[in-house]
């Protein structure tokens, strides 16, 4: 198909959800009942138009001028290939479930057509960011999809937390966004344009320290959205977010922006740049999962978890190896997205039917042995959680794999200092595993420890049927035909030719996996299983606001943030203005020098000079009653003296 | 009538405040109309100059010049001042909003109660002398503007402000008139030092009164001044903004001439003429450290005046630094680049942390306008195409986006006289519309793209960086200031709109949502920020053309 065929595309694929925005925001709460359905109708339209024009093998390009000036001319540009291929359907497939369960999970919710308002312009921008041809078309989009999630994490504005949440989500990302932003403007000075096929051609015109720069730069952008340390925090903070929105954007989708932009930047990024890249995720990966091994909150668990992973997503990305980074993309939102919809389920049946009780439905030390209640969402939770922590004959085994090949690849090439990388891996997909088992057994086995005014109960269909297609999405089959091996069809459809394949990389890493679960398994044998007993009781300490400052990047911004503000503002007051207060009062004493001479020495120029300002300030006071007359006078009097000198001269 | 339309558009506003003065009824509500009719004629002239403005047209469009006062004084020369109005590519755009300013201006007015003749007088004076200000093309009239809009403006936060009034708008009068100070004894300089060829050639007599100018005419009077043929006493002095921007027009030996040796302490004398223009217009801006003034101007002015204080006057700041400042002293400005950067990155950065601090909507916003308007000083020093059209372009779209900030600011003070963000709480319960437009502000002020400020921050610090002179890290860490925006609007915005509803005081029930007449006055100005964020070509087509000449003609 020619390019110009892709307008159609192009136009309906960002302007369909834009629509359905303004007209499910517009709509009032009177279409609160059909909003979901209009929701999901559109995006299974989006879904069917982007597999019709679905054409892997070419690249496409549509573009529109939008500015020009001087030497710098700005298209909006969008592009098809096979990466916006397939994040295409990743996007629209699970948006569209997302919808589907939303219906029955927000059910009674009063404000459903913003709800699905929010979602709809959160497909737009995350539309345009997969579309995006330039960087700075890209920018525009990763802006608008910060604005979405902050919208859809305060939903429930009527919490002070989730506000709260919603914000240091935006204010983190807009750090990063600022370097991604001074990214950008490096390219335009150095290339003249952030044409991502300019790029590919031109980047070897630019040295090597400065494309570092702008490498670590870009990749700012990818520390903000995709939770990297030191900007992480915001995520677990975003679960105040209704649950299907933490599936949909703060699993699937949005947090994988980062990653994908860098799968587009791969070209520029330098080798120092990339070792940068796979430290920071490698922190990132191993803090996500040590805090999830600790988490009690059934959703904050899941959401260290994303972290963890998108760390390894990051470090895959680091390793050069940006198609098995996308592969992990990939399966990861299929499996985390289920898997918090599952969850969402879980909390579902445990929220007690009387709002007034006491009683937290997220906190797992409160819920145990629910597999019973709850079978489809125990199967389907099961599965993705064995996804997750990298089981066999499921997607995660796969697309791991292929990270850790990728690195011992990697290692080979730079060094021996270099296999601490994948090692490191291997190890916290041992935490992840361990993290895994813990949450199934907390959730689905051992006794009930939830109240008694706690009546579980399966949930709907229409909430369960997305779930069962997340989890079978979770399965080897749709990546490779060997479940053994990752280089399967996903990976040659992405362009990525495996040159050795490492047999002994799936041994160990399932190894390593399975004595993992072995040891999480010892652990709820014993009396006190993961401390849930002796933790049970301490919980009250955990209340109000701390538990929001347990892991969140206060200490690196926000504290030195309001230090400088507070100190800057007093500066602003007693210095700068005080300066100039005493330099306003030097001046009266001054004055007050200078009319005392006046007095005494000058006295009779000075009356009658007086005399004639009082007589005209007496004409103009008739129009105005202030003190100024004197300025009016003196100002026209200025312009007067200033001709007569001019004449005079 | 349409080859005086300049004038009209100066006239009409002075006019009205004439009627409004010397009006023989009694009742307020006919001064106001008399404004608003006033403001609609000059929205309807405006129209009629952006349909006959040509953008392709990148030199002065429309104008009007006749002599105004000549005098001979002897071996001095010759005094020339002229009435010269025009406009361009830089000056339009903020001549347009100008106009939807005031004009929002007037309407948000439309409760003022007390001295309302005296109100309406001073706000359409004023109204005259900002529009004045950008259509002059001569130095002495756009400085009698500049001083004529010192004393409305003194009026109105002094006389209708809040308690701390007195103190507030003495503060700004001096300040201002410090600054215009600076500008005025530059002015005299460039006056005794700069000829205006053209008169210059009637005078000595190679150019009839009725003939056409010749092309080669100005070069042949440039060289005779530079040969000295022509006596101290035929010379004719001029303050013409054309004039005063080509340097064949100095005369050699003079004080301000491009070549001049005159010293001042160290300093040359041209260097520190720089410099005054500078902090003249800095003042104006505000530039920090010469920003005190505008915080507590806006806290105590009434909402339309700090409407009109941010969104206009402020720009006349700007404006200064273009056509004037570069404009006259374009080998300084490019020598002083790296300073003028870092004090804008200062002024972004500082504001933005300042803002961030404060705990009255008012100052937050006021210090808001510091870290934007830094932007443009970022913009502006840079001098580069991008540079210079983002910065006209975030002053438009500054203009816009204060108006409505003020305006917003206005609405929750109208009901309760509290602006302290910490006494609110959970408004978007009692004042869902409010909450939302609101919110449209907060993230076009913060910079959001589909907003008419993401474009403006983009391109100033885009100009900054494409200029080879500036050092990367100074726009580097100017991008801080958009982190603070987003930071000190989220922050307000969550702690005044969510939670749950409460509010300090007992009379919560005056918390209604926007009436009519604010919701009217505010959907127009959000409409013009999508408009600008989703088209910015509007503005650029505008000043494009334009720019690019002036970069040229600096070089």
């Amino acid at each position: 198909m020619p390019d110009s065929a892709y307008l159609l595309p192009a136009f309906l694929l960002l302007g369909l959800p834009f629509l359905v925005f303004i007209l499910l925001w517009l709509g009032g709460k009177n279409i609160n009942k059909l909003a979901g359905w209009i929701g999901a109708l559109v995006t299974a339209a989006g879904l069917i138009i982007s597999l019709k024009y679905a054409d892997p093998e070419m690249l496409h390009i549509v573009r529109f001028n939008w500015i020009a000036i001087g030497n710098t001319s700005i298209e909006i540009s969008f592009r098809f290939d096979t990466l916006t291929c397939i994040m295409l359907l990743v996007v629209h497939l699970v948006a569209l479930l997302v919808q589907l369960y939303s219906m029955a999970y927000l059910h009674d919710d009063e404000n459903l057509n913003r709800y699905f308002a929010f979602i709809q312009l959160f497909l737009f921008s995350m539309i345009g960011i997969v579309l995006a041809e330039s960087l700075l078309v890209m920018y525009i989009f990763w802006e608008l999809v910060g604005l979405s999630s902050y919208l859809l994490i305060g939903f429930w504005y009527f919490r002070p937390r989730a506000v709260w949440a919603a914000q240091k989500a935006f204010v983190l990302n807009r750090i990063g966004d600022a370097a991604f932003l001074t990214g950008i403007l490096m390219l335009f000075y150095y290339v003249g344009t952030s044409d991502l096929e300019v790029l590919s051609l031109e980047t070897g015109s630019i040295s090597p320290g400065i494309l570092t720069a702008i490498g670590l730069c870009l990749f700012g952008g990818c520390m903000g959205k995709s939770a990297q340390f030191p900007l992480s925090g915001w995520l677990p903070d975003a679960m105040e977010g209704p649950t299907p929105v933490s599936a949909l954007i703060h699993a699937a989708t949005m947090v994988a922006a980062g990653i994908f932009l860098l799968a587009r930047i791969s070209f520029l990024l330098t080798p120092d740049a990339r070792l940068v890249i796979a430290i920071i995720g490698t922190i990132t990966m191993l803090t996500g999962a040590i805090k999830a091994t600790r988490e009690w909150d059934i959703k904050r668990v899941l959401a260290y978890s994303t972290m963890s992973q998108l760390g390894l997503m990051v470090i895959a990305a680091g390793f050069g190896s940006w198609q098995t980074a996308f592969f992990h993309l990939t399966t990861h939102a299929f499996f985390k997205a289920g898997l918090f919809l599952s969850a969402g389920s879980v909390i579902h049946a445990v929220t007690p039917s009387e709002k007034d009780k006491p009683f937290d439905p997220q906190d797992m030390r409160t819920m145990g042995g629910l597999r019973k209640a709850l079978p489809i969402t125990f199967i389907c939770f099961t599965i993705c959680a064995a996804a997750l922590a990298g089981l066999p004959f499921f997607s995660g085994f796969l697309s791991k794999d292929a990270v850790i090949s990728a690195g011992f690849l990697w290692a080979a090439e730079h060094g021996a200092l270099y296999y601490i990388f994948p090692v490191v891996i291997i190890l916290s997909a041992g935490l992840t595993a361990y993290y895994m088992t813990r949450q199934v057994w907390l959730v689905f086995f051992g006794e009930k420890r939830y109240s008694s005014f706690v009546h579980p109960h399966e949930s709907p269909a229409l909430m369960w049927l997305p779930m069962a297609v997340l989890s079978a999405l979770s399965l080897f089959i749709w990546f490779s035909w060997n479940p053994f091996n990752a280089s399967g069809w996903f990976l040659s459809f992405v362009g990525y030719a495996e040159s050795v394949h490492l047999v002994w990389v799936p041994v160990i890493a399932g190894l390593v996996t399975f004595l993992s679960i072995f040891l999480a398994y010892r652990e709820v044998k014993s009396n006190d299983p993961f401390y849930v007993k002796t933790a049970l009781t301490d919980s009250a300490s955990k209340t109000g606001w701390n538990w929001l400052r347990d892991y969140s990047n206060e200490h690196f911004f926000i504290i030195p943030f309001s230090w400088i503000t507070k100190w800057l503002k007093v500066f602003d007051k007693n210095y700068i203005d005080a300066w100039v207060n005493s330099v306003a009062k030097a001046s009266v004493i001054f004055g007050h020098i200078i009319s005392w001479i006046d007095r005494n020495l000058v006295d009779g120029i000075v009356n009658s000079v007086v005399y004639i300002i009082r007589l005209a300030g007496q004409a103009a006071r008739s129009i105005q009653n202030g003190k100024i007359q004197s300025y009016y006078i003196v100002t026209a009097a200025g312009v007067f003296l200033l001709i007569l000198w001019l004449v005079v001269m | 009538m349409i080859d005086h339309i300049l004038t009209l558009l100066i006239a009409i506003p002075l006019l009205g405040a004439a009627a409004v003065a010397v009006w023989p009824s009694h009742r307020p509500e006919n001064y106001r109309i008399i404004a608003l009719v006033a403001l609609v004629l000059e929205v309807l002239v405006s129209v009629y100059l952006y349909l006959s403005f040509n953008n392709k047209n990148p030199g002065y469009q429309l104008s009007e010049v006749s002599d105004w006062i000549t005098l001979p004084v002897g071996s001095l020369g010759i005094v020339s001042i002229d009435y010269a109005l025009a406009v361009d590519g830089i000056s339009f755009p903020l001549v347009l909003l100008a106009v939807v300013v005031l004009f929002a201006g007037v309407i948000s007015s439309w409760n003022i109660m007390q001295k309302t003749r005296a109100y309406f007088a001073l706000y359409l004076l004023l109204t005259g002398s900002v529009i004045g200000c950008f259509l002059a093309q001569d130095f002495f009239l756009f400085y009698l503007f500049f001083e004529f809009m010192l004393l409305p403006m003194y009026f109105l936060i002094g006389l209708w402000g809040g308690p701390k009034r007195e103190y507030a708008a003495l503060k700004f009068f001096i300040y201002t008139f410090f600054g215009s100070l600076l500008i005025l004894i530059v002015m005299i300089c460039l006056y005794l030092s700069v000829i205006d060829p053209l008169e210059t050639a009637r005078v000595v007599g190679i150019l009839g009164m009725e003939d056409a100018v010749h092309p080669d005419l100005i070069p042949q009077i440039q060289q005779w001044l530079v040969d000295g043929k022509i006596a101290p006493e035929q010379l004719v002095h001029t303050f013409r903004f054309a004039f005063l921007a080509d340097p064949g027009n100095y005369i050699p030996g003079s004080l301000l001439d491009a070549a001049s040796q005159y010293l001042i302490g160290n300093m040359p004398v041209r260097l520190l003429a720089f410099w005054f223009l500078f902090i003249g217009f800095a003042v104006k801006l505000p530039v920090v450290p010469v920003h005190t003034w505008l915080p507590d101007a806006h806290v105590e002015a009434p909402t339309p005046v700090s409407v009109v204080l941010a969104g206009i006057l402020l720009k006349i700041g700007g404006y200064g630094f273009i056509r004037i400042v570069d404009g006259f002293f374009p080998v300084e400005a490019q020598y002083n680049m790296i300073p003028l950067s870092v004090l804008g990155m200062i002024s972004i950065v500082y504001g933005g942390f300042n803002a961030l601090g404060q705990s009255d909507l008012k100052k937050m916003i006021a210090y808001s306008s510091v870290s934007h308007m830094g932007f443009v000083l970022l913009g502006i020093s840079a001098l580069t195409a991008e540079g210079i059209n983002g910065a006209i372009y975030q002053m438009v779209s500054h203009g816009v986006l204060s108006a409505m900030l003020f305006l917003l600011t206005g609405v929750i003070y109208d009901r309760t006289h509290d602006r302290n963000i910490d006494h609110y709480r959970g408004l978007i319960g009692v004042m869902p519309r409010f909450t939302i437009i609101t919110g449209i502000a907060f993230f076009a002020s913060l910079g959001l793209p589909g907003f008419s400020g993401f474009v403006g921050e983009l391109f100033t610090l885009m100009g900054a960086f494409q200029s080879n002179a500036l050092p990367v890290w100074i726009p580097a860490l100017s991008t801080l200031g958009i982190v603070l925006a987003a930071a000190y609007f989220l922050w307000t915005y969550q702690r005044m709109f969510f939670g749950q509803f409460w509010y300090k005081n007992e009379n919560s029930h005056v918390l209604t949502d926007l009436t009519v007449r604010e919701t009217g006055l505010l959907l127009p100005l959000v409409f013009l920020t999508v408009l600008l964020g989703i088209l910015p070509g509007i503005l650029f087509d505008m000043t494009g053309p334009t720019v690019q000449a002036w970069l040229e003609g600096l070089r």
